[in-house]
């Protein structure tokens, strides 16, 4: 039967690696219907398959590699795709997104996604070429960076346009925090699913298809995609970003005082323009690239041509590897800092999660609370970028005191003790990313709540940091917007943050990218529900509050997942230093979160429960969540409050 | 296939690839164009990428005017159209030997499968989507005879750039 939807190859990939048994299986329409895809879908596939008793690094756990029905197209950013699985650093919903030409290959390989499920006894790679599925050996590539495995593979199915996704040794070495690189630059970066794939002994997942995606209404898509191209070239913001990358974010975040400093201490770096993007630019830009499908092109390449770090070339560094690297580390070394960048994309290991770690370890020198003796000779000092770089290679070989730095800064923090927490920079165990609630509350409440923990790609708004007047005014009306547009505010930052994480999951399920959504604000929900209507042919998604309830869906929908794990309003917190500790210096001077307050606000929005913040039954049955409102009875996780309507018989109070 | 334009001018398709960020859309385009589908396997532009040296060039049939395709076709079903400069493919007469293939200096010519001919730019019946969707300019549909000059000022834009760098320590006082 073809699928009745278009835009969707209609299949999806599932590999066991215990049995290596490769079948291929239906999309289930109703999940193309009620969860768009990407994000979406594979939060479903979780939820019904990775229960709370299973181990992250264990062969139950399962990698999910999602696109969605605009992938692959040439809509603006359509080469978007999202791995998920149980992440191995937080215990908790794990998801990480990556660019590059990943993506659309899996879809004309004729897959929406791929699954793969128990662990081989040997490394092997997933060959997916033409048709033709293989699980390969992959011995000769165990123990080589993702270059090498990259080139290895290319060479060994003969083919140079093969999209190969590989770990390297960070994910063999089960790295907590170890990422997933797509040909050399690009990577699937947080929650450790490249560890995930090292358990698996999966060395990596090579695509190369020959199919076609197909849309439902193709004049109407052609003209409204050049359009969409049309809006993003005609944006002053976008070509900016074009020009410069992300790292422009550095002094955009410098004069707010929002660029994380010395462990998110403070938020401004006095040397920043060391290692801002006009410096960036001027001393090792060599080009400009794109991902598939991407007018905006945002991606840099840099090298560095002389002295120490002589030899560097490197796709990036982001914003996020910028900060992780430099501010939040005192480093002002912008070689070195291009050199670490270069690594982790080698060794395979997410920069915010590494870069976070060595700054933390770097506090506890500061306060005393580590010593060489505890770190067996080794010591981490701020700005120290050689002892920074001899970090990473201990984190991913496990060496001496790397063995514990590669766990994550949780667990870090519970093993040394001695109130060490206080400096771990994480929520739900998950490394804190570039931003700072205490200059922008909102992106507080976003740490705190975000599915994966300290998240800033799931509901980050930008209006209100960037002060978007117009656009704010559009989304939030007159009467809300002097307040949204306060950064040092709690006004309205749980409606913000809850209109943004239901509207990013509608972008994460399509998939398109942050950029263009998220920040300059080009595309929304308006734009979402035409492209997903003109990509599917599904009448019911040109209905824009049809998408917001879509978005709304898959965000109670990864809530649950993370409830049945254990996860209430105790979770959806911050480090004492956003809420406890005022903003020392800079223009945030003196700021706190008051995060209670736009918890409230955010779980009355969400019709959560205000004392657990766990979803309603009300709730999860208004977004035709049944079977999980059921589940999460059985499991005692609804409310307690809450008493189950009559006639449901007899299962007396939840909980 | 009959033109939909008529031309004052031979016209090309200039492609500069250091300006090309490799984005693909020229493919996606291409085969949109000719199947109503996107599929860059079937594009008859194709970027080539070297991912690790930061290198993308967009590859399409150049339209020669002493064609080797042409001359090695031996069912002439490809042939130059003076007036437009377009090398002209003819499925018709085509008997999927592949010399064009073999003879294209540039990789420009290439196989479809899935129909059993070749895959040769027809420049979209005059309005190249290709160029039409490339959003940095890497391909653009130009005068042939000016196509020099259209060289010329992207030059000449990236030299101005060059020069403001170089003026920029004298302007802030430094």
């Amino acid at each position: 039967m073809r699928f009745p939807y278009k835009g969707y190859a209609g299949k999806i990939l599932r590999v066991d690696l215990t049995s290596g048994k490769i079948r291929e299986v239906n999309t289930p329409k109703e999940w193309a219907r009620k969860y768009l895809g990407g994000d979406g879908m594979a939060a479903r596939l979780l939820w019904e398959e990775v229960g709370p008793g299973v181990n992250p690094l264990g062969p139950d756990n399962k990698l999910i590699v999602a696109t969605g029905p605009v992938t692959g197209t040439i809509w603006h950013t359509s080469g978007r795709v999202v791995a998920v699985s149980k992440s191995p650093l937080t215990g908790i919903w794990g998801e990480a997104h990556s660019g590059g030409h990943f993506g659309p290959e899996i879809k004309y390989a004729g897959y929406d996604m791929i699954v793969v499920e128990g662990a081989s006894s040997k490394p092997v790679y997933l060959s997916i070429y033409d048709g033709k599925v293989e699980i390969r050996d992959a011995s000769h590539l165990w123990g080589k960076d993702t270059y090498e495995t990259t080139e290895m593979i290319r060479e060994e199915l003969g083919d140079p346009a093969v999209q190969v996704a590989s770990i390297g040794q960070a994910g063999e070495n089960l790295v907590k925090y170890a990422a997933i690189i797509t040909n050399y630059h690009d990577a699937f970066g947080r929650t450790g699913m490249g560890a995930v794939m090292g358990s698996k002994r999966l060395k990596a997942i090579a695509v190369r298809g020959f199919g076609a995606v197909e849309v439902a209404h193709p004049d109407e898509f052609y003209e409204f995609a050049l359009e969409g191209h049309r809006r993003v070239l005609e944006s002053d913001q976008a070509m900016e970003l074009r020009r410069f990358g992300t790292p422009m974010l550095v002094a955009v975040k410098q004069a707010i005082g929002e660029l994380p400093t010395k462990n998110h201490w403070v938020g401004v770096f006095d040397r920043y323009h060391s290692i801002d993007a006009e410096t960036l630019r001027e001393k090792y830009w060599v080009a400009t690239k794109s991902c598939f499908g991407c007018s905006t092109a945002c991606k840099k390449k840099h090298l560095v041509r002389a002295g120490e770090f002589a030899g560097t070339f490197t796709g990036g560094p982001e914003y996020e590897a910028v900060f992780a690297f430099g501010s939040s580390a005192m480093c002002d070394n912008l070689p070195a800092i291009l050199r670490l960048n270069l690594l982790c994309n080698k060794y395979g290991v997410d920069v915010i999660s590494a870069g976070k770690t060595m700054s933390f370890v770097m506090e506890l020198f500061e306060k005393g609370i580590l010593t060489k003796d505890d770190t067996g000779g080794f010591e981490l000092r701020w700005g120290d970028y050689h002892a920074m770089l001899e970090a990473l290679d201990m984190i991913v070989f496990r060496k001496g005191f790397g063995d514990l730095m590669a766990e994550g800064v949780r667990a870090m923090a519970q093993r040394i003790g001695r109130g060490a927490e206080k400096y771990a920079m994480h929520v739900k165990g998950l490394e804190i990313s570039g931003q700072d609630g205490r200059a922008h509350r909102s992106a507080g409440l976003t740490h705190a709540v975000s599915a994966r923990g300290a998240d800033h790609m799931r509901s980050l708004v930008t209006v209100d940091q960037l002060a978007y007047w117009d656009t704010a005014r559009e989304r939030f009306g007159e009467d809300k917007v002097e307040g949204v547009v306060n950064g040092y505010s709690e006004a309205y930052k749980g409606l913000a943050v809850k209109m943004h994480e239901d509207a990013y999951a509608v972008r994460d399920s399509l998939i398109v990218c942050w950029y263009t959504v998220g920040w300059p604000p080009i595309f929304w929900m308006d734009d979402f529900a035409r492209l997903a209507y003109l990509v599917t042919g599904e009448e019911a998604f040109k209905d824009v509050r049809e998408m917001w309830v879509i978005g709304e869906r898959i965000n109670n929908l990864k809530r649950a997942f993370n409830v049945r794990l254990g996860i209430t309003r105790r979770d959806d917190t911050l480090p004492e230093r956003f809420t406890k500790e005022p903003m020392p210096a800079g223009p945030a001077k003196g700021q706190v979160v008051n995060l209670d307050v736009m918890l409230d606000e955010y779980y009355t929005l969400r019709g959560w429960d205000l004392k657990t913040g766990l979803p309603t039954r009300e709730k999860l049955v208004e977004l035709g969540l049944e079977d999980v409102a059921a589940e999460l009875e059985r499991l005692g996780k609804l409310p307690r409050s809450e008493r189950p309507p009559e006639g449901e018989g007899g299962v007396g109070e939840a909980g | 296939m009959g033109w939909e334009v008529v031309f004052v001018a031979q016209m090309m398709l200039l492609i500069t690839p250091e300006l090309c960020t490799g984005c693909r859309l020229c493919e996606g385009a291409c085969s949109f164009h000719h199947y109503r589908v996107i599929q860059p396997s079937r594009s008859r532009i194709t970027v080539v990428k070297f991912e690790d040296r930061g290198l993308d060039v967009p590859v399409t049939c150049l339209q020669c005017d002493d064609a080797p395709c042409v001359a090695a076709c031996p069912t002439s079903a490809l042939w130059k159209d003076e007036e437009s400069g377009l090398v002209v493919y003819e499925a018709e007469r085509c008997i999927g030997c592949k010399s064009c293939i073999t003879a294209c200096p540039f990789g420009g010519v290439g196989w479809d499968a899935e129909t059993n001919s070749i895959l040769k730019c027809d420049w979209c019946g005059g309005d190249p989507q290709c160029a039409r969707i490339c959003p940095t300019g890497a391909i653009k549909w130009v005068r042939a005879d000016q196509a020099d000059d259209t060289k010329r000022r992207m030059v000449a834009l990236r030299m101005q750039e060059v020069a403001q760098n170089l003026m920029a320590p004298k302007r802030a006082g430094v």
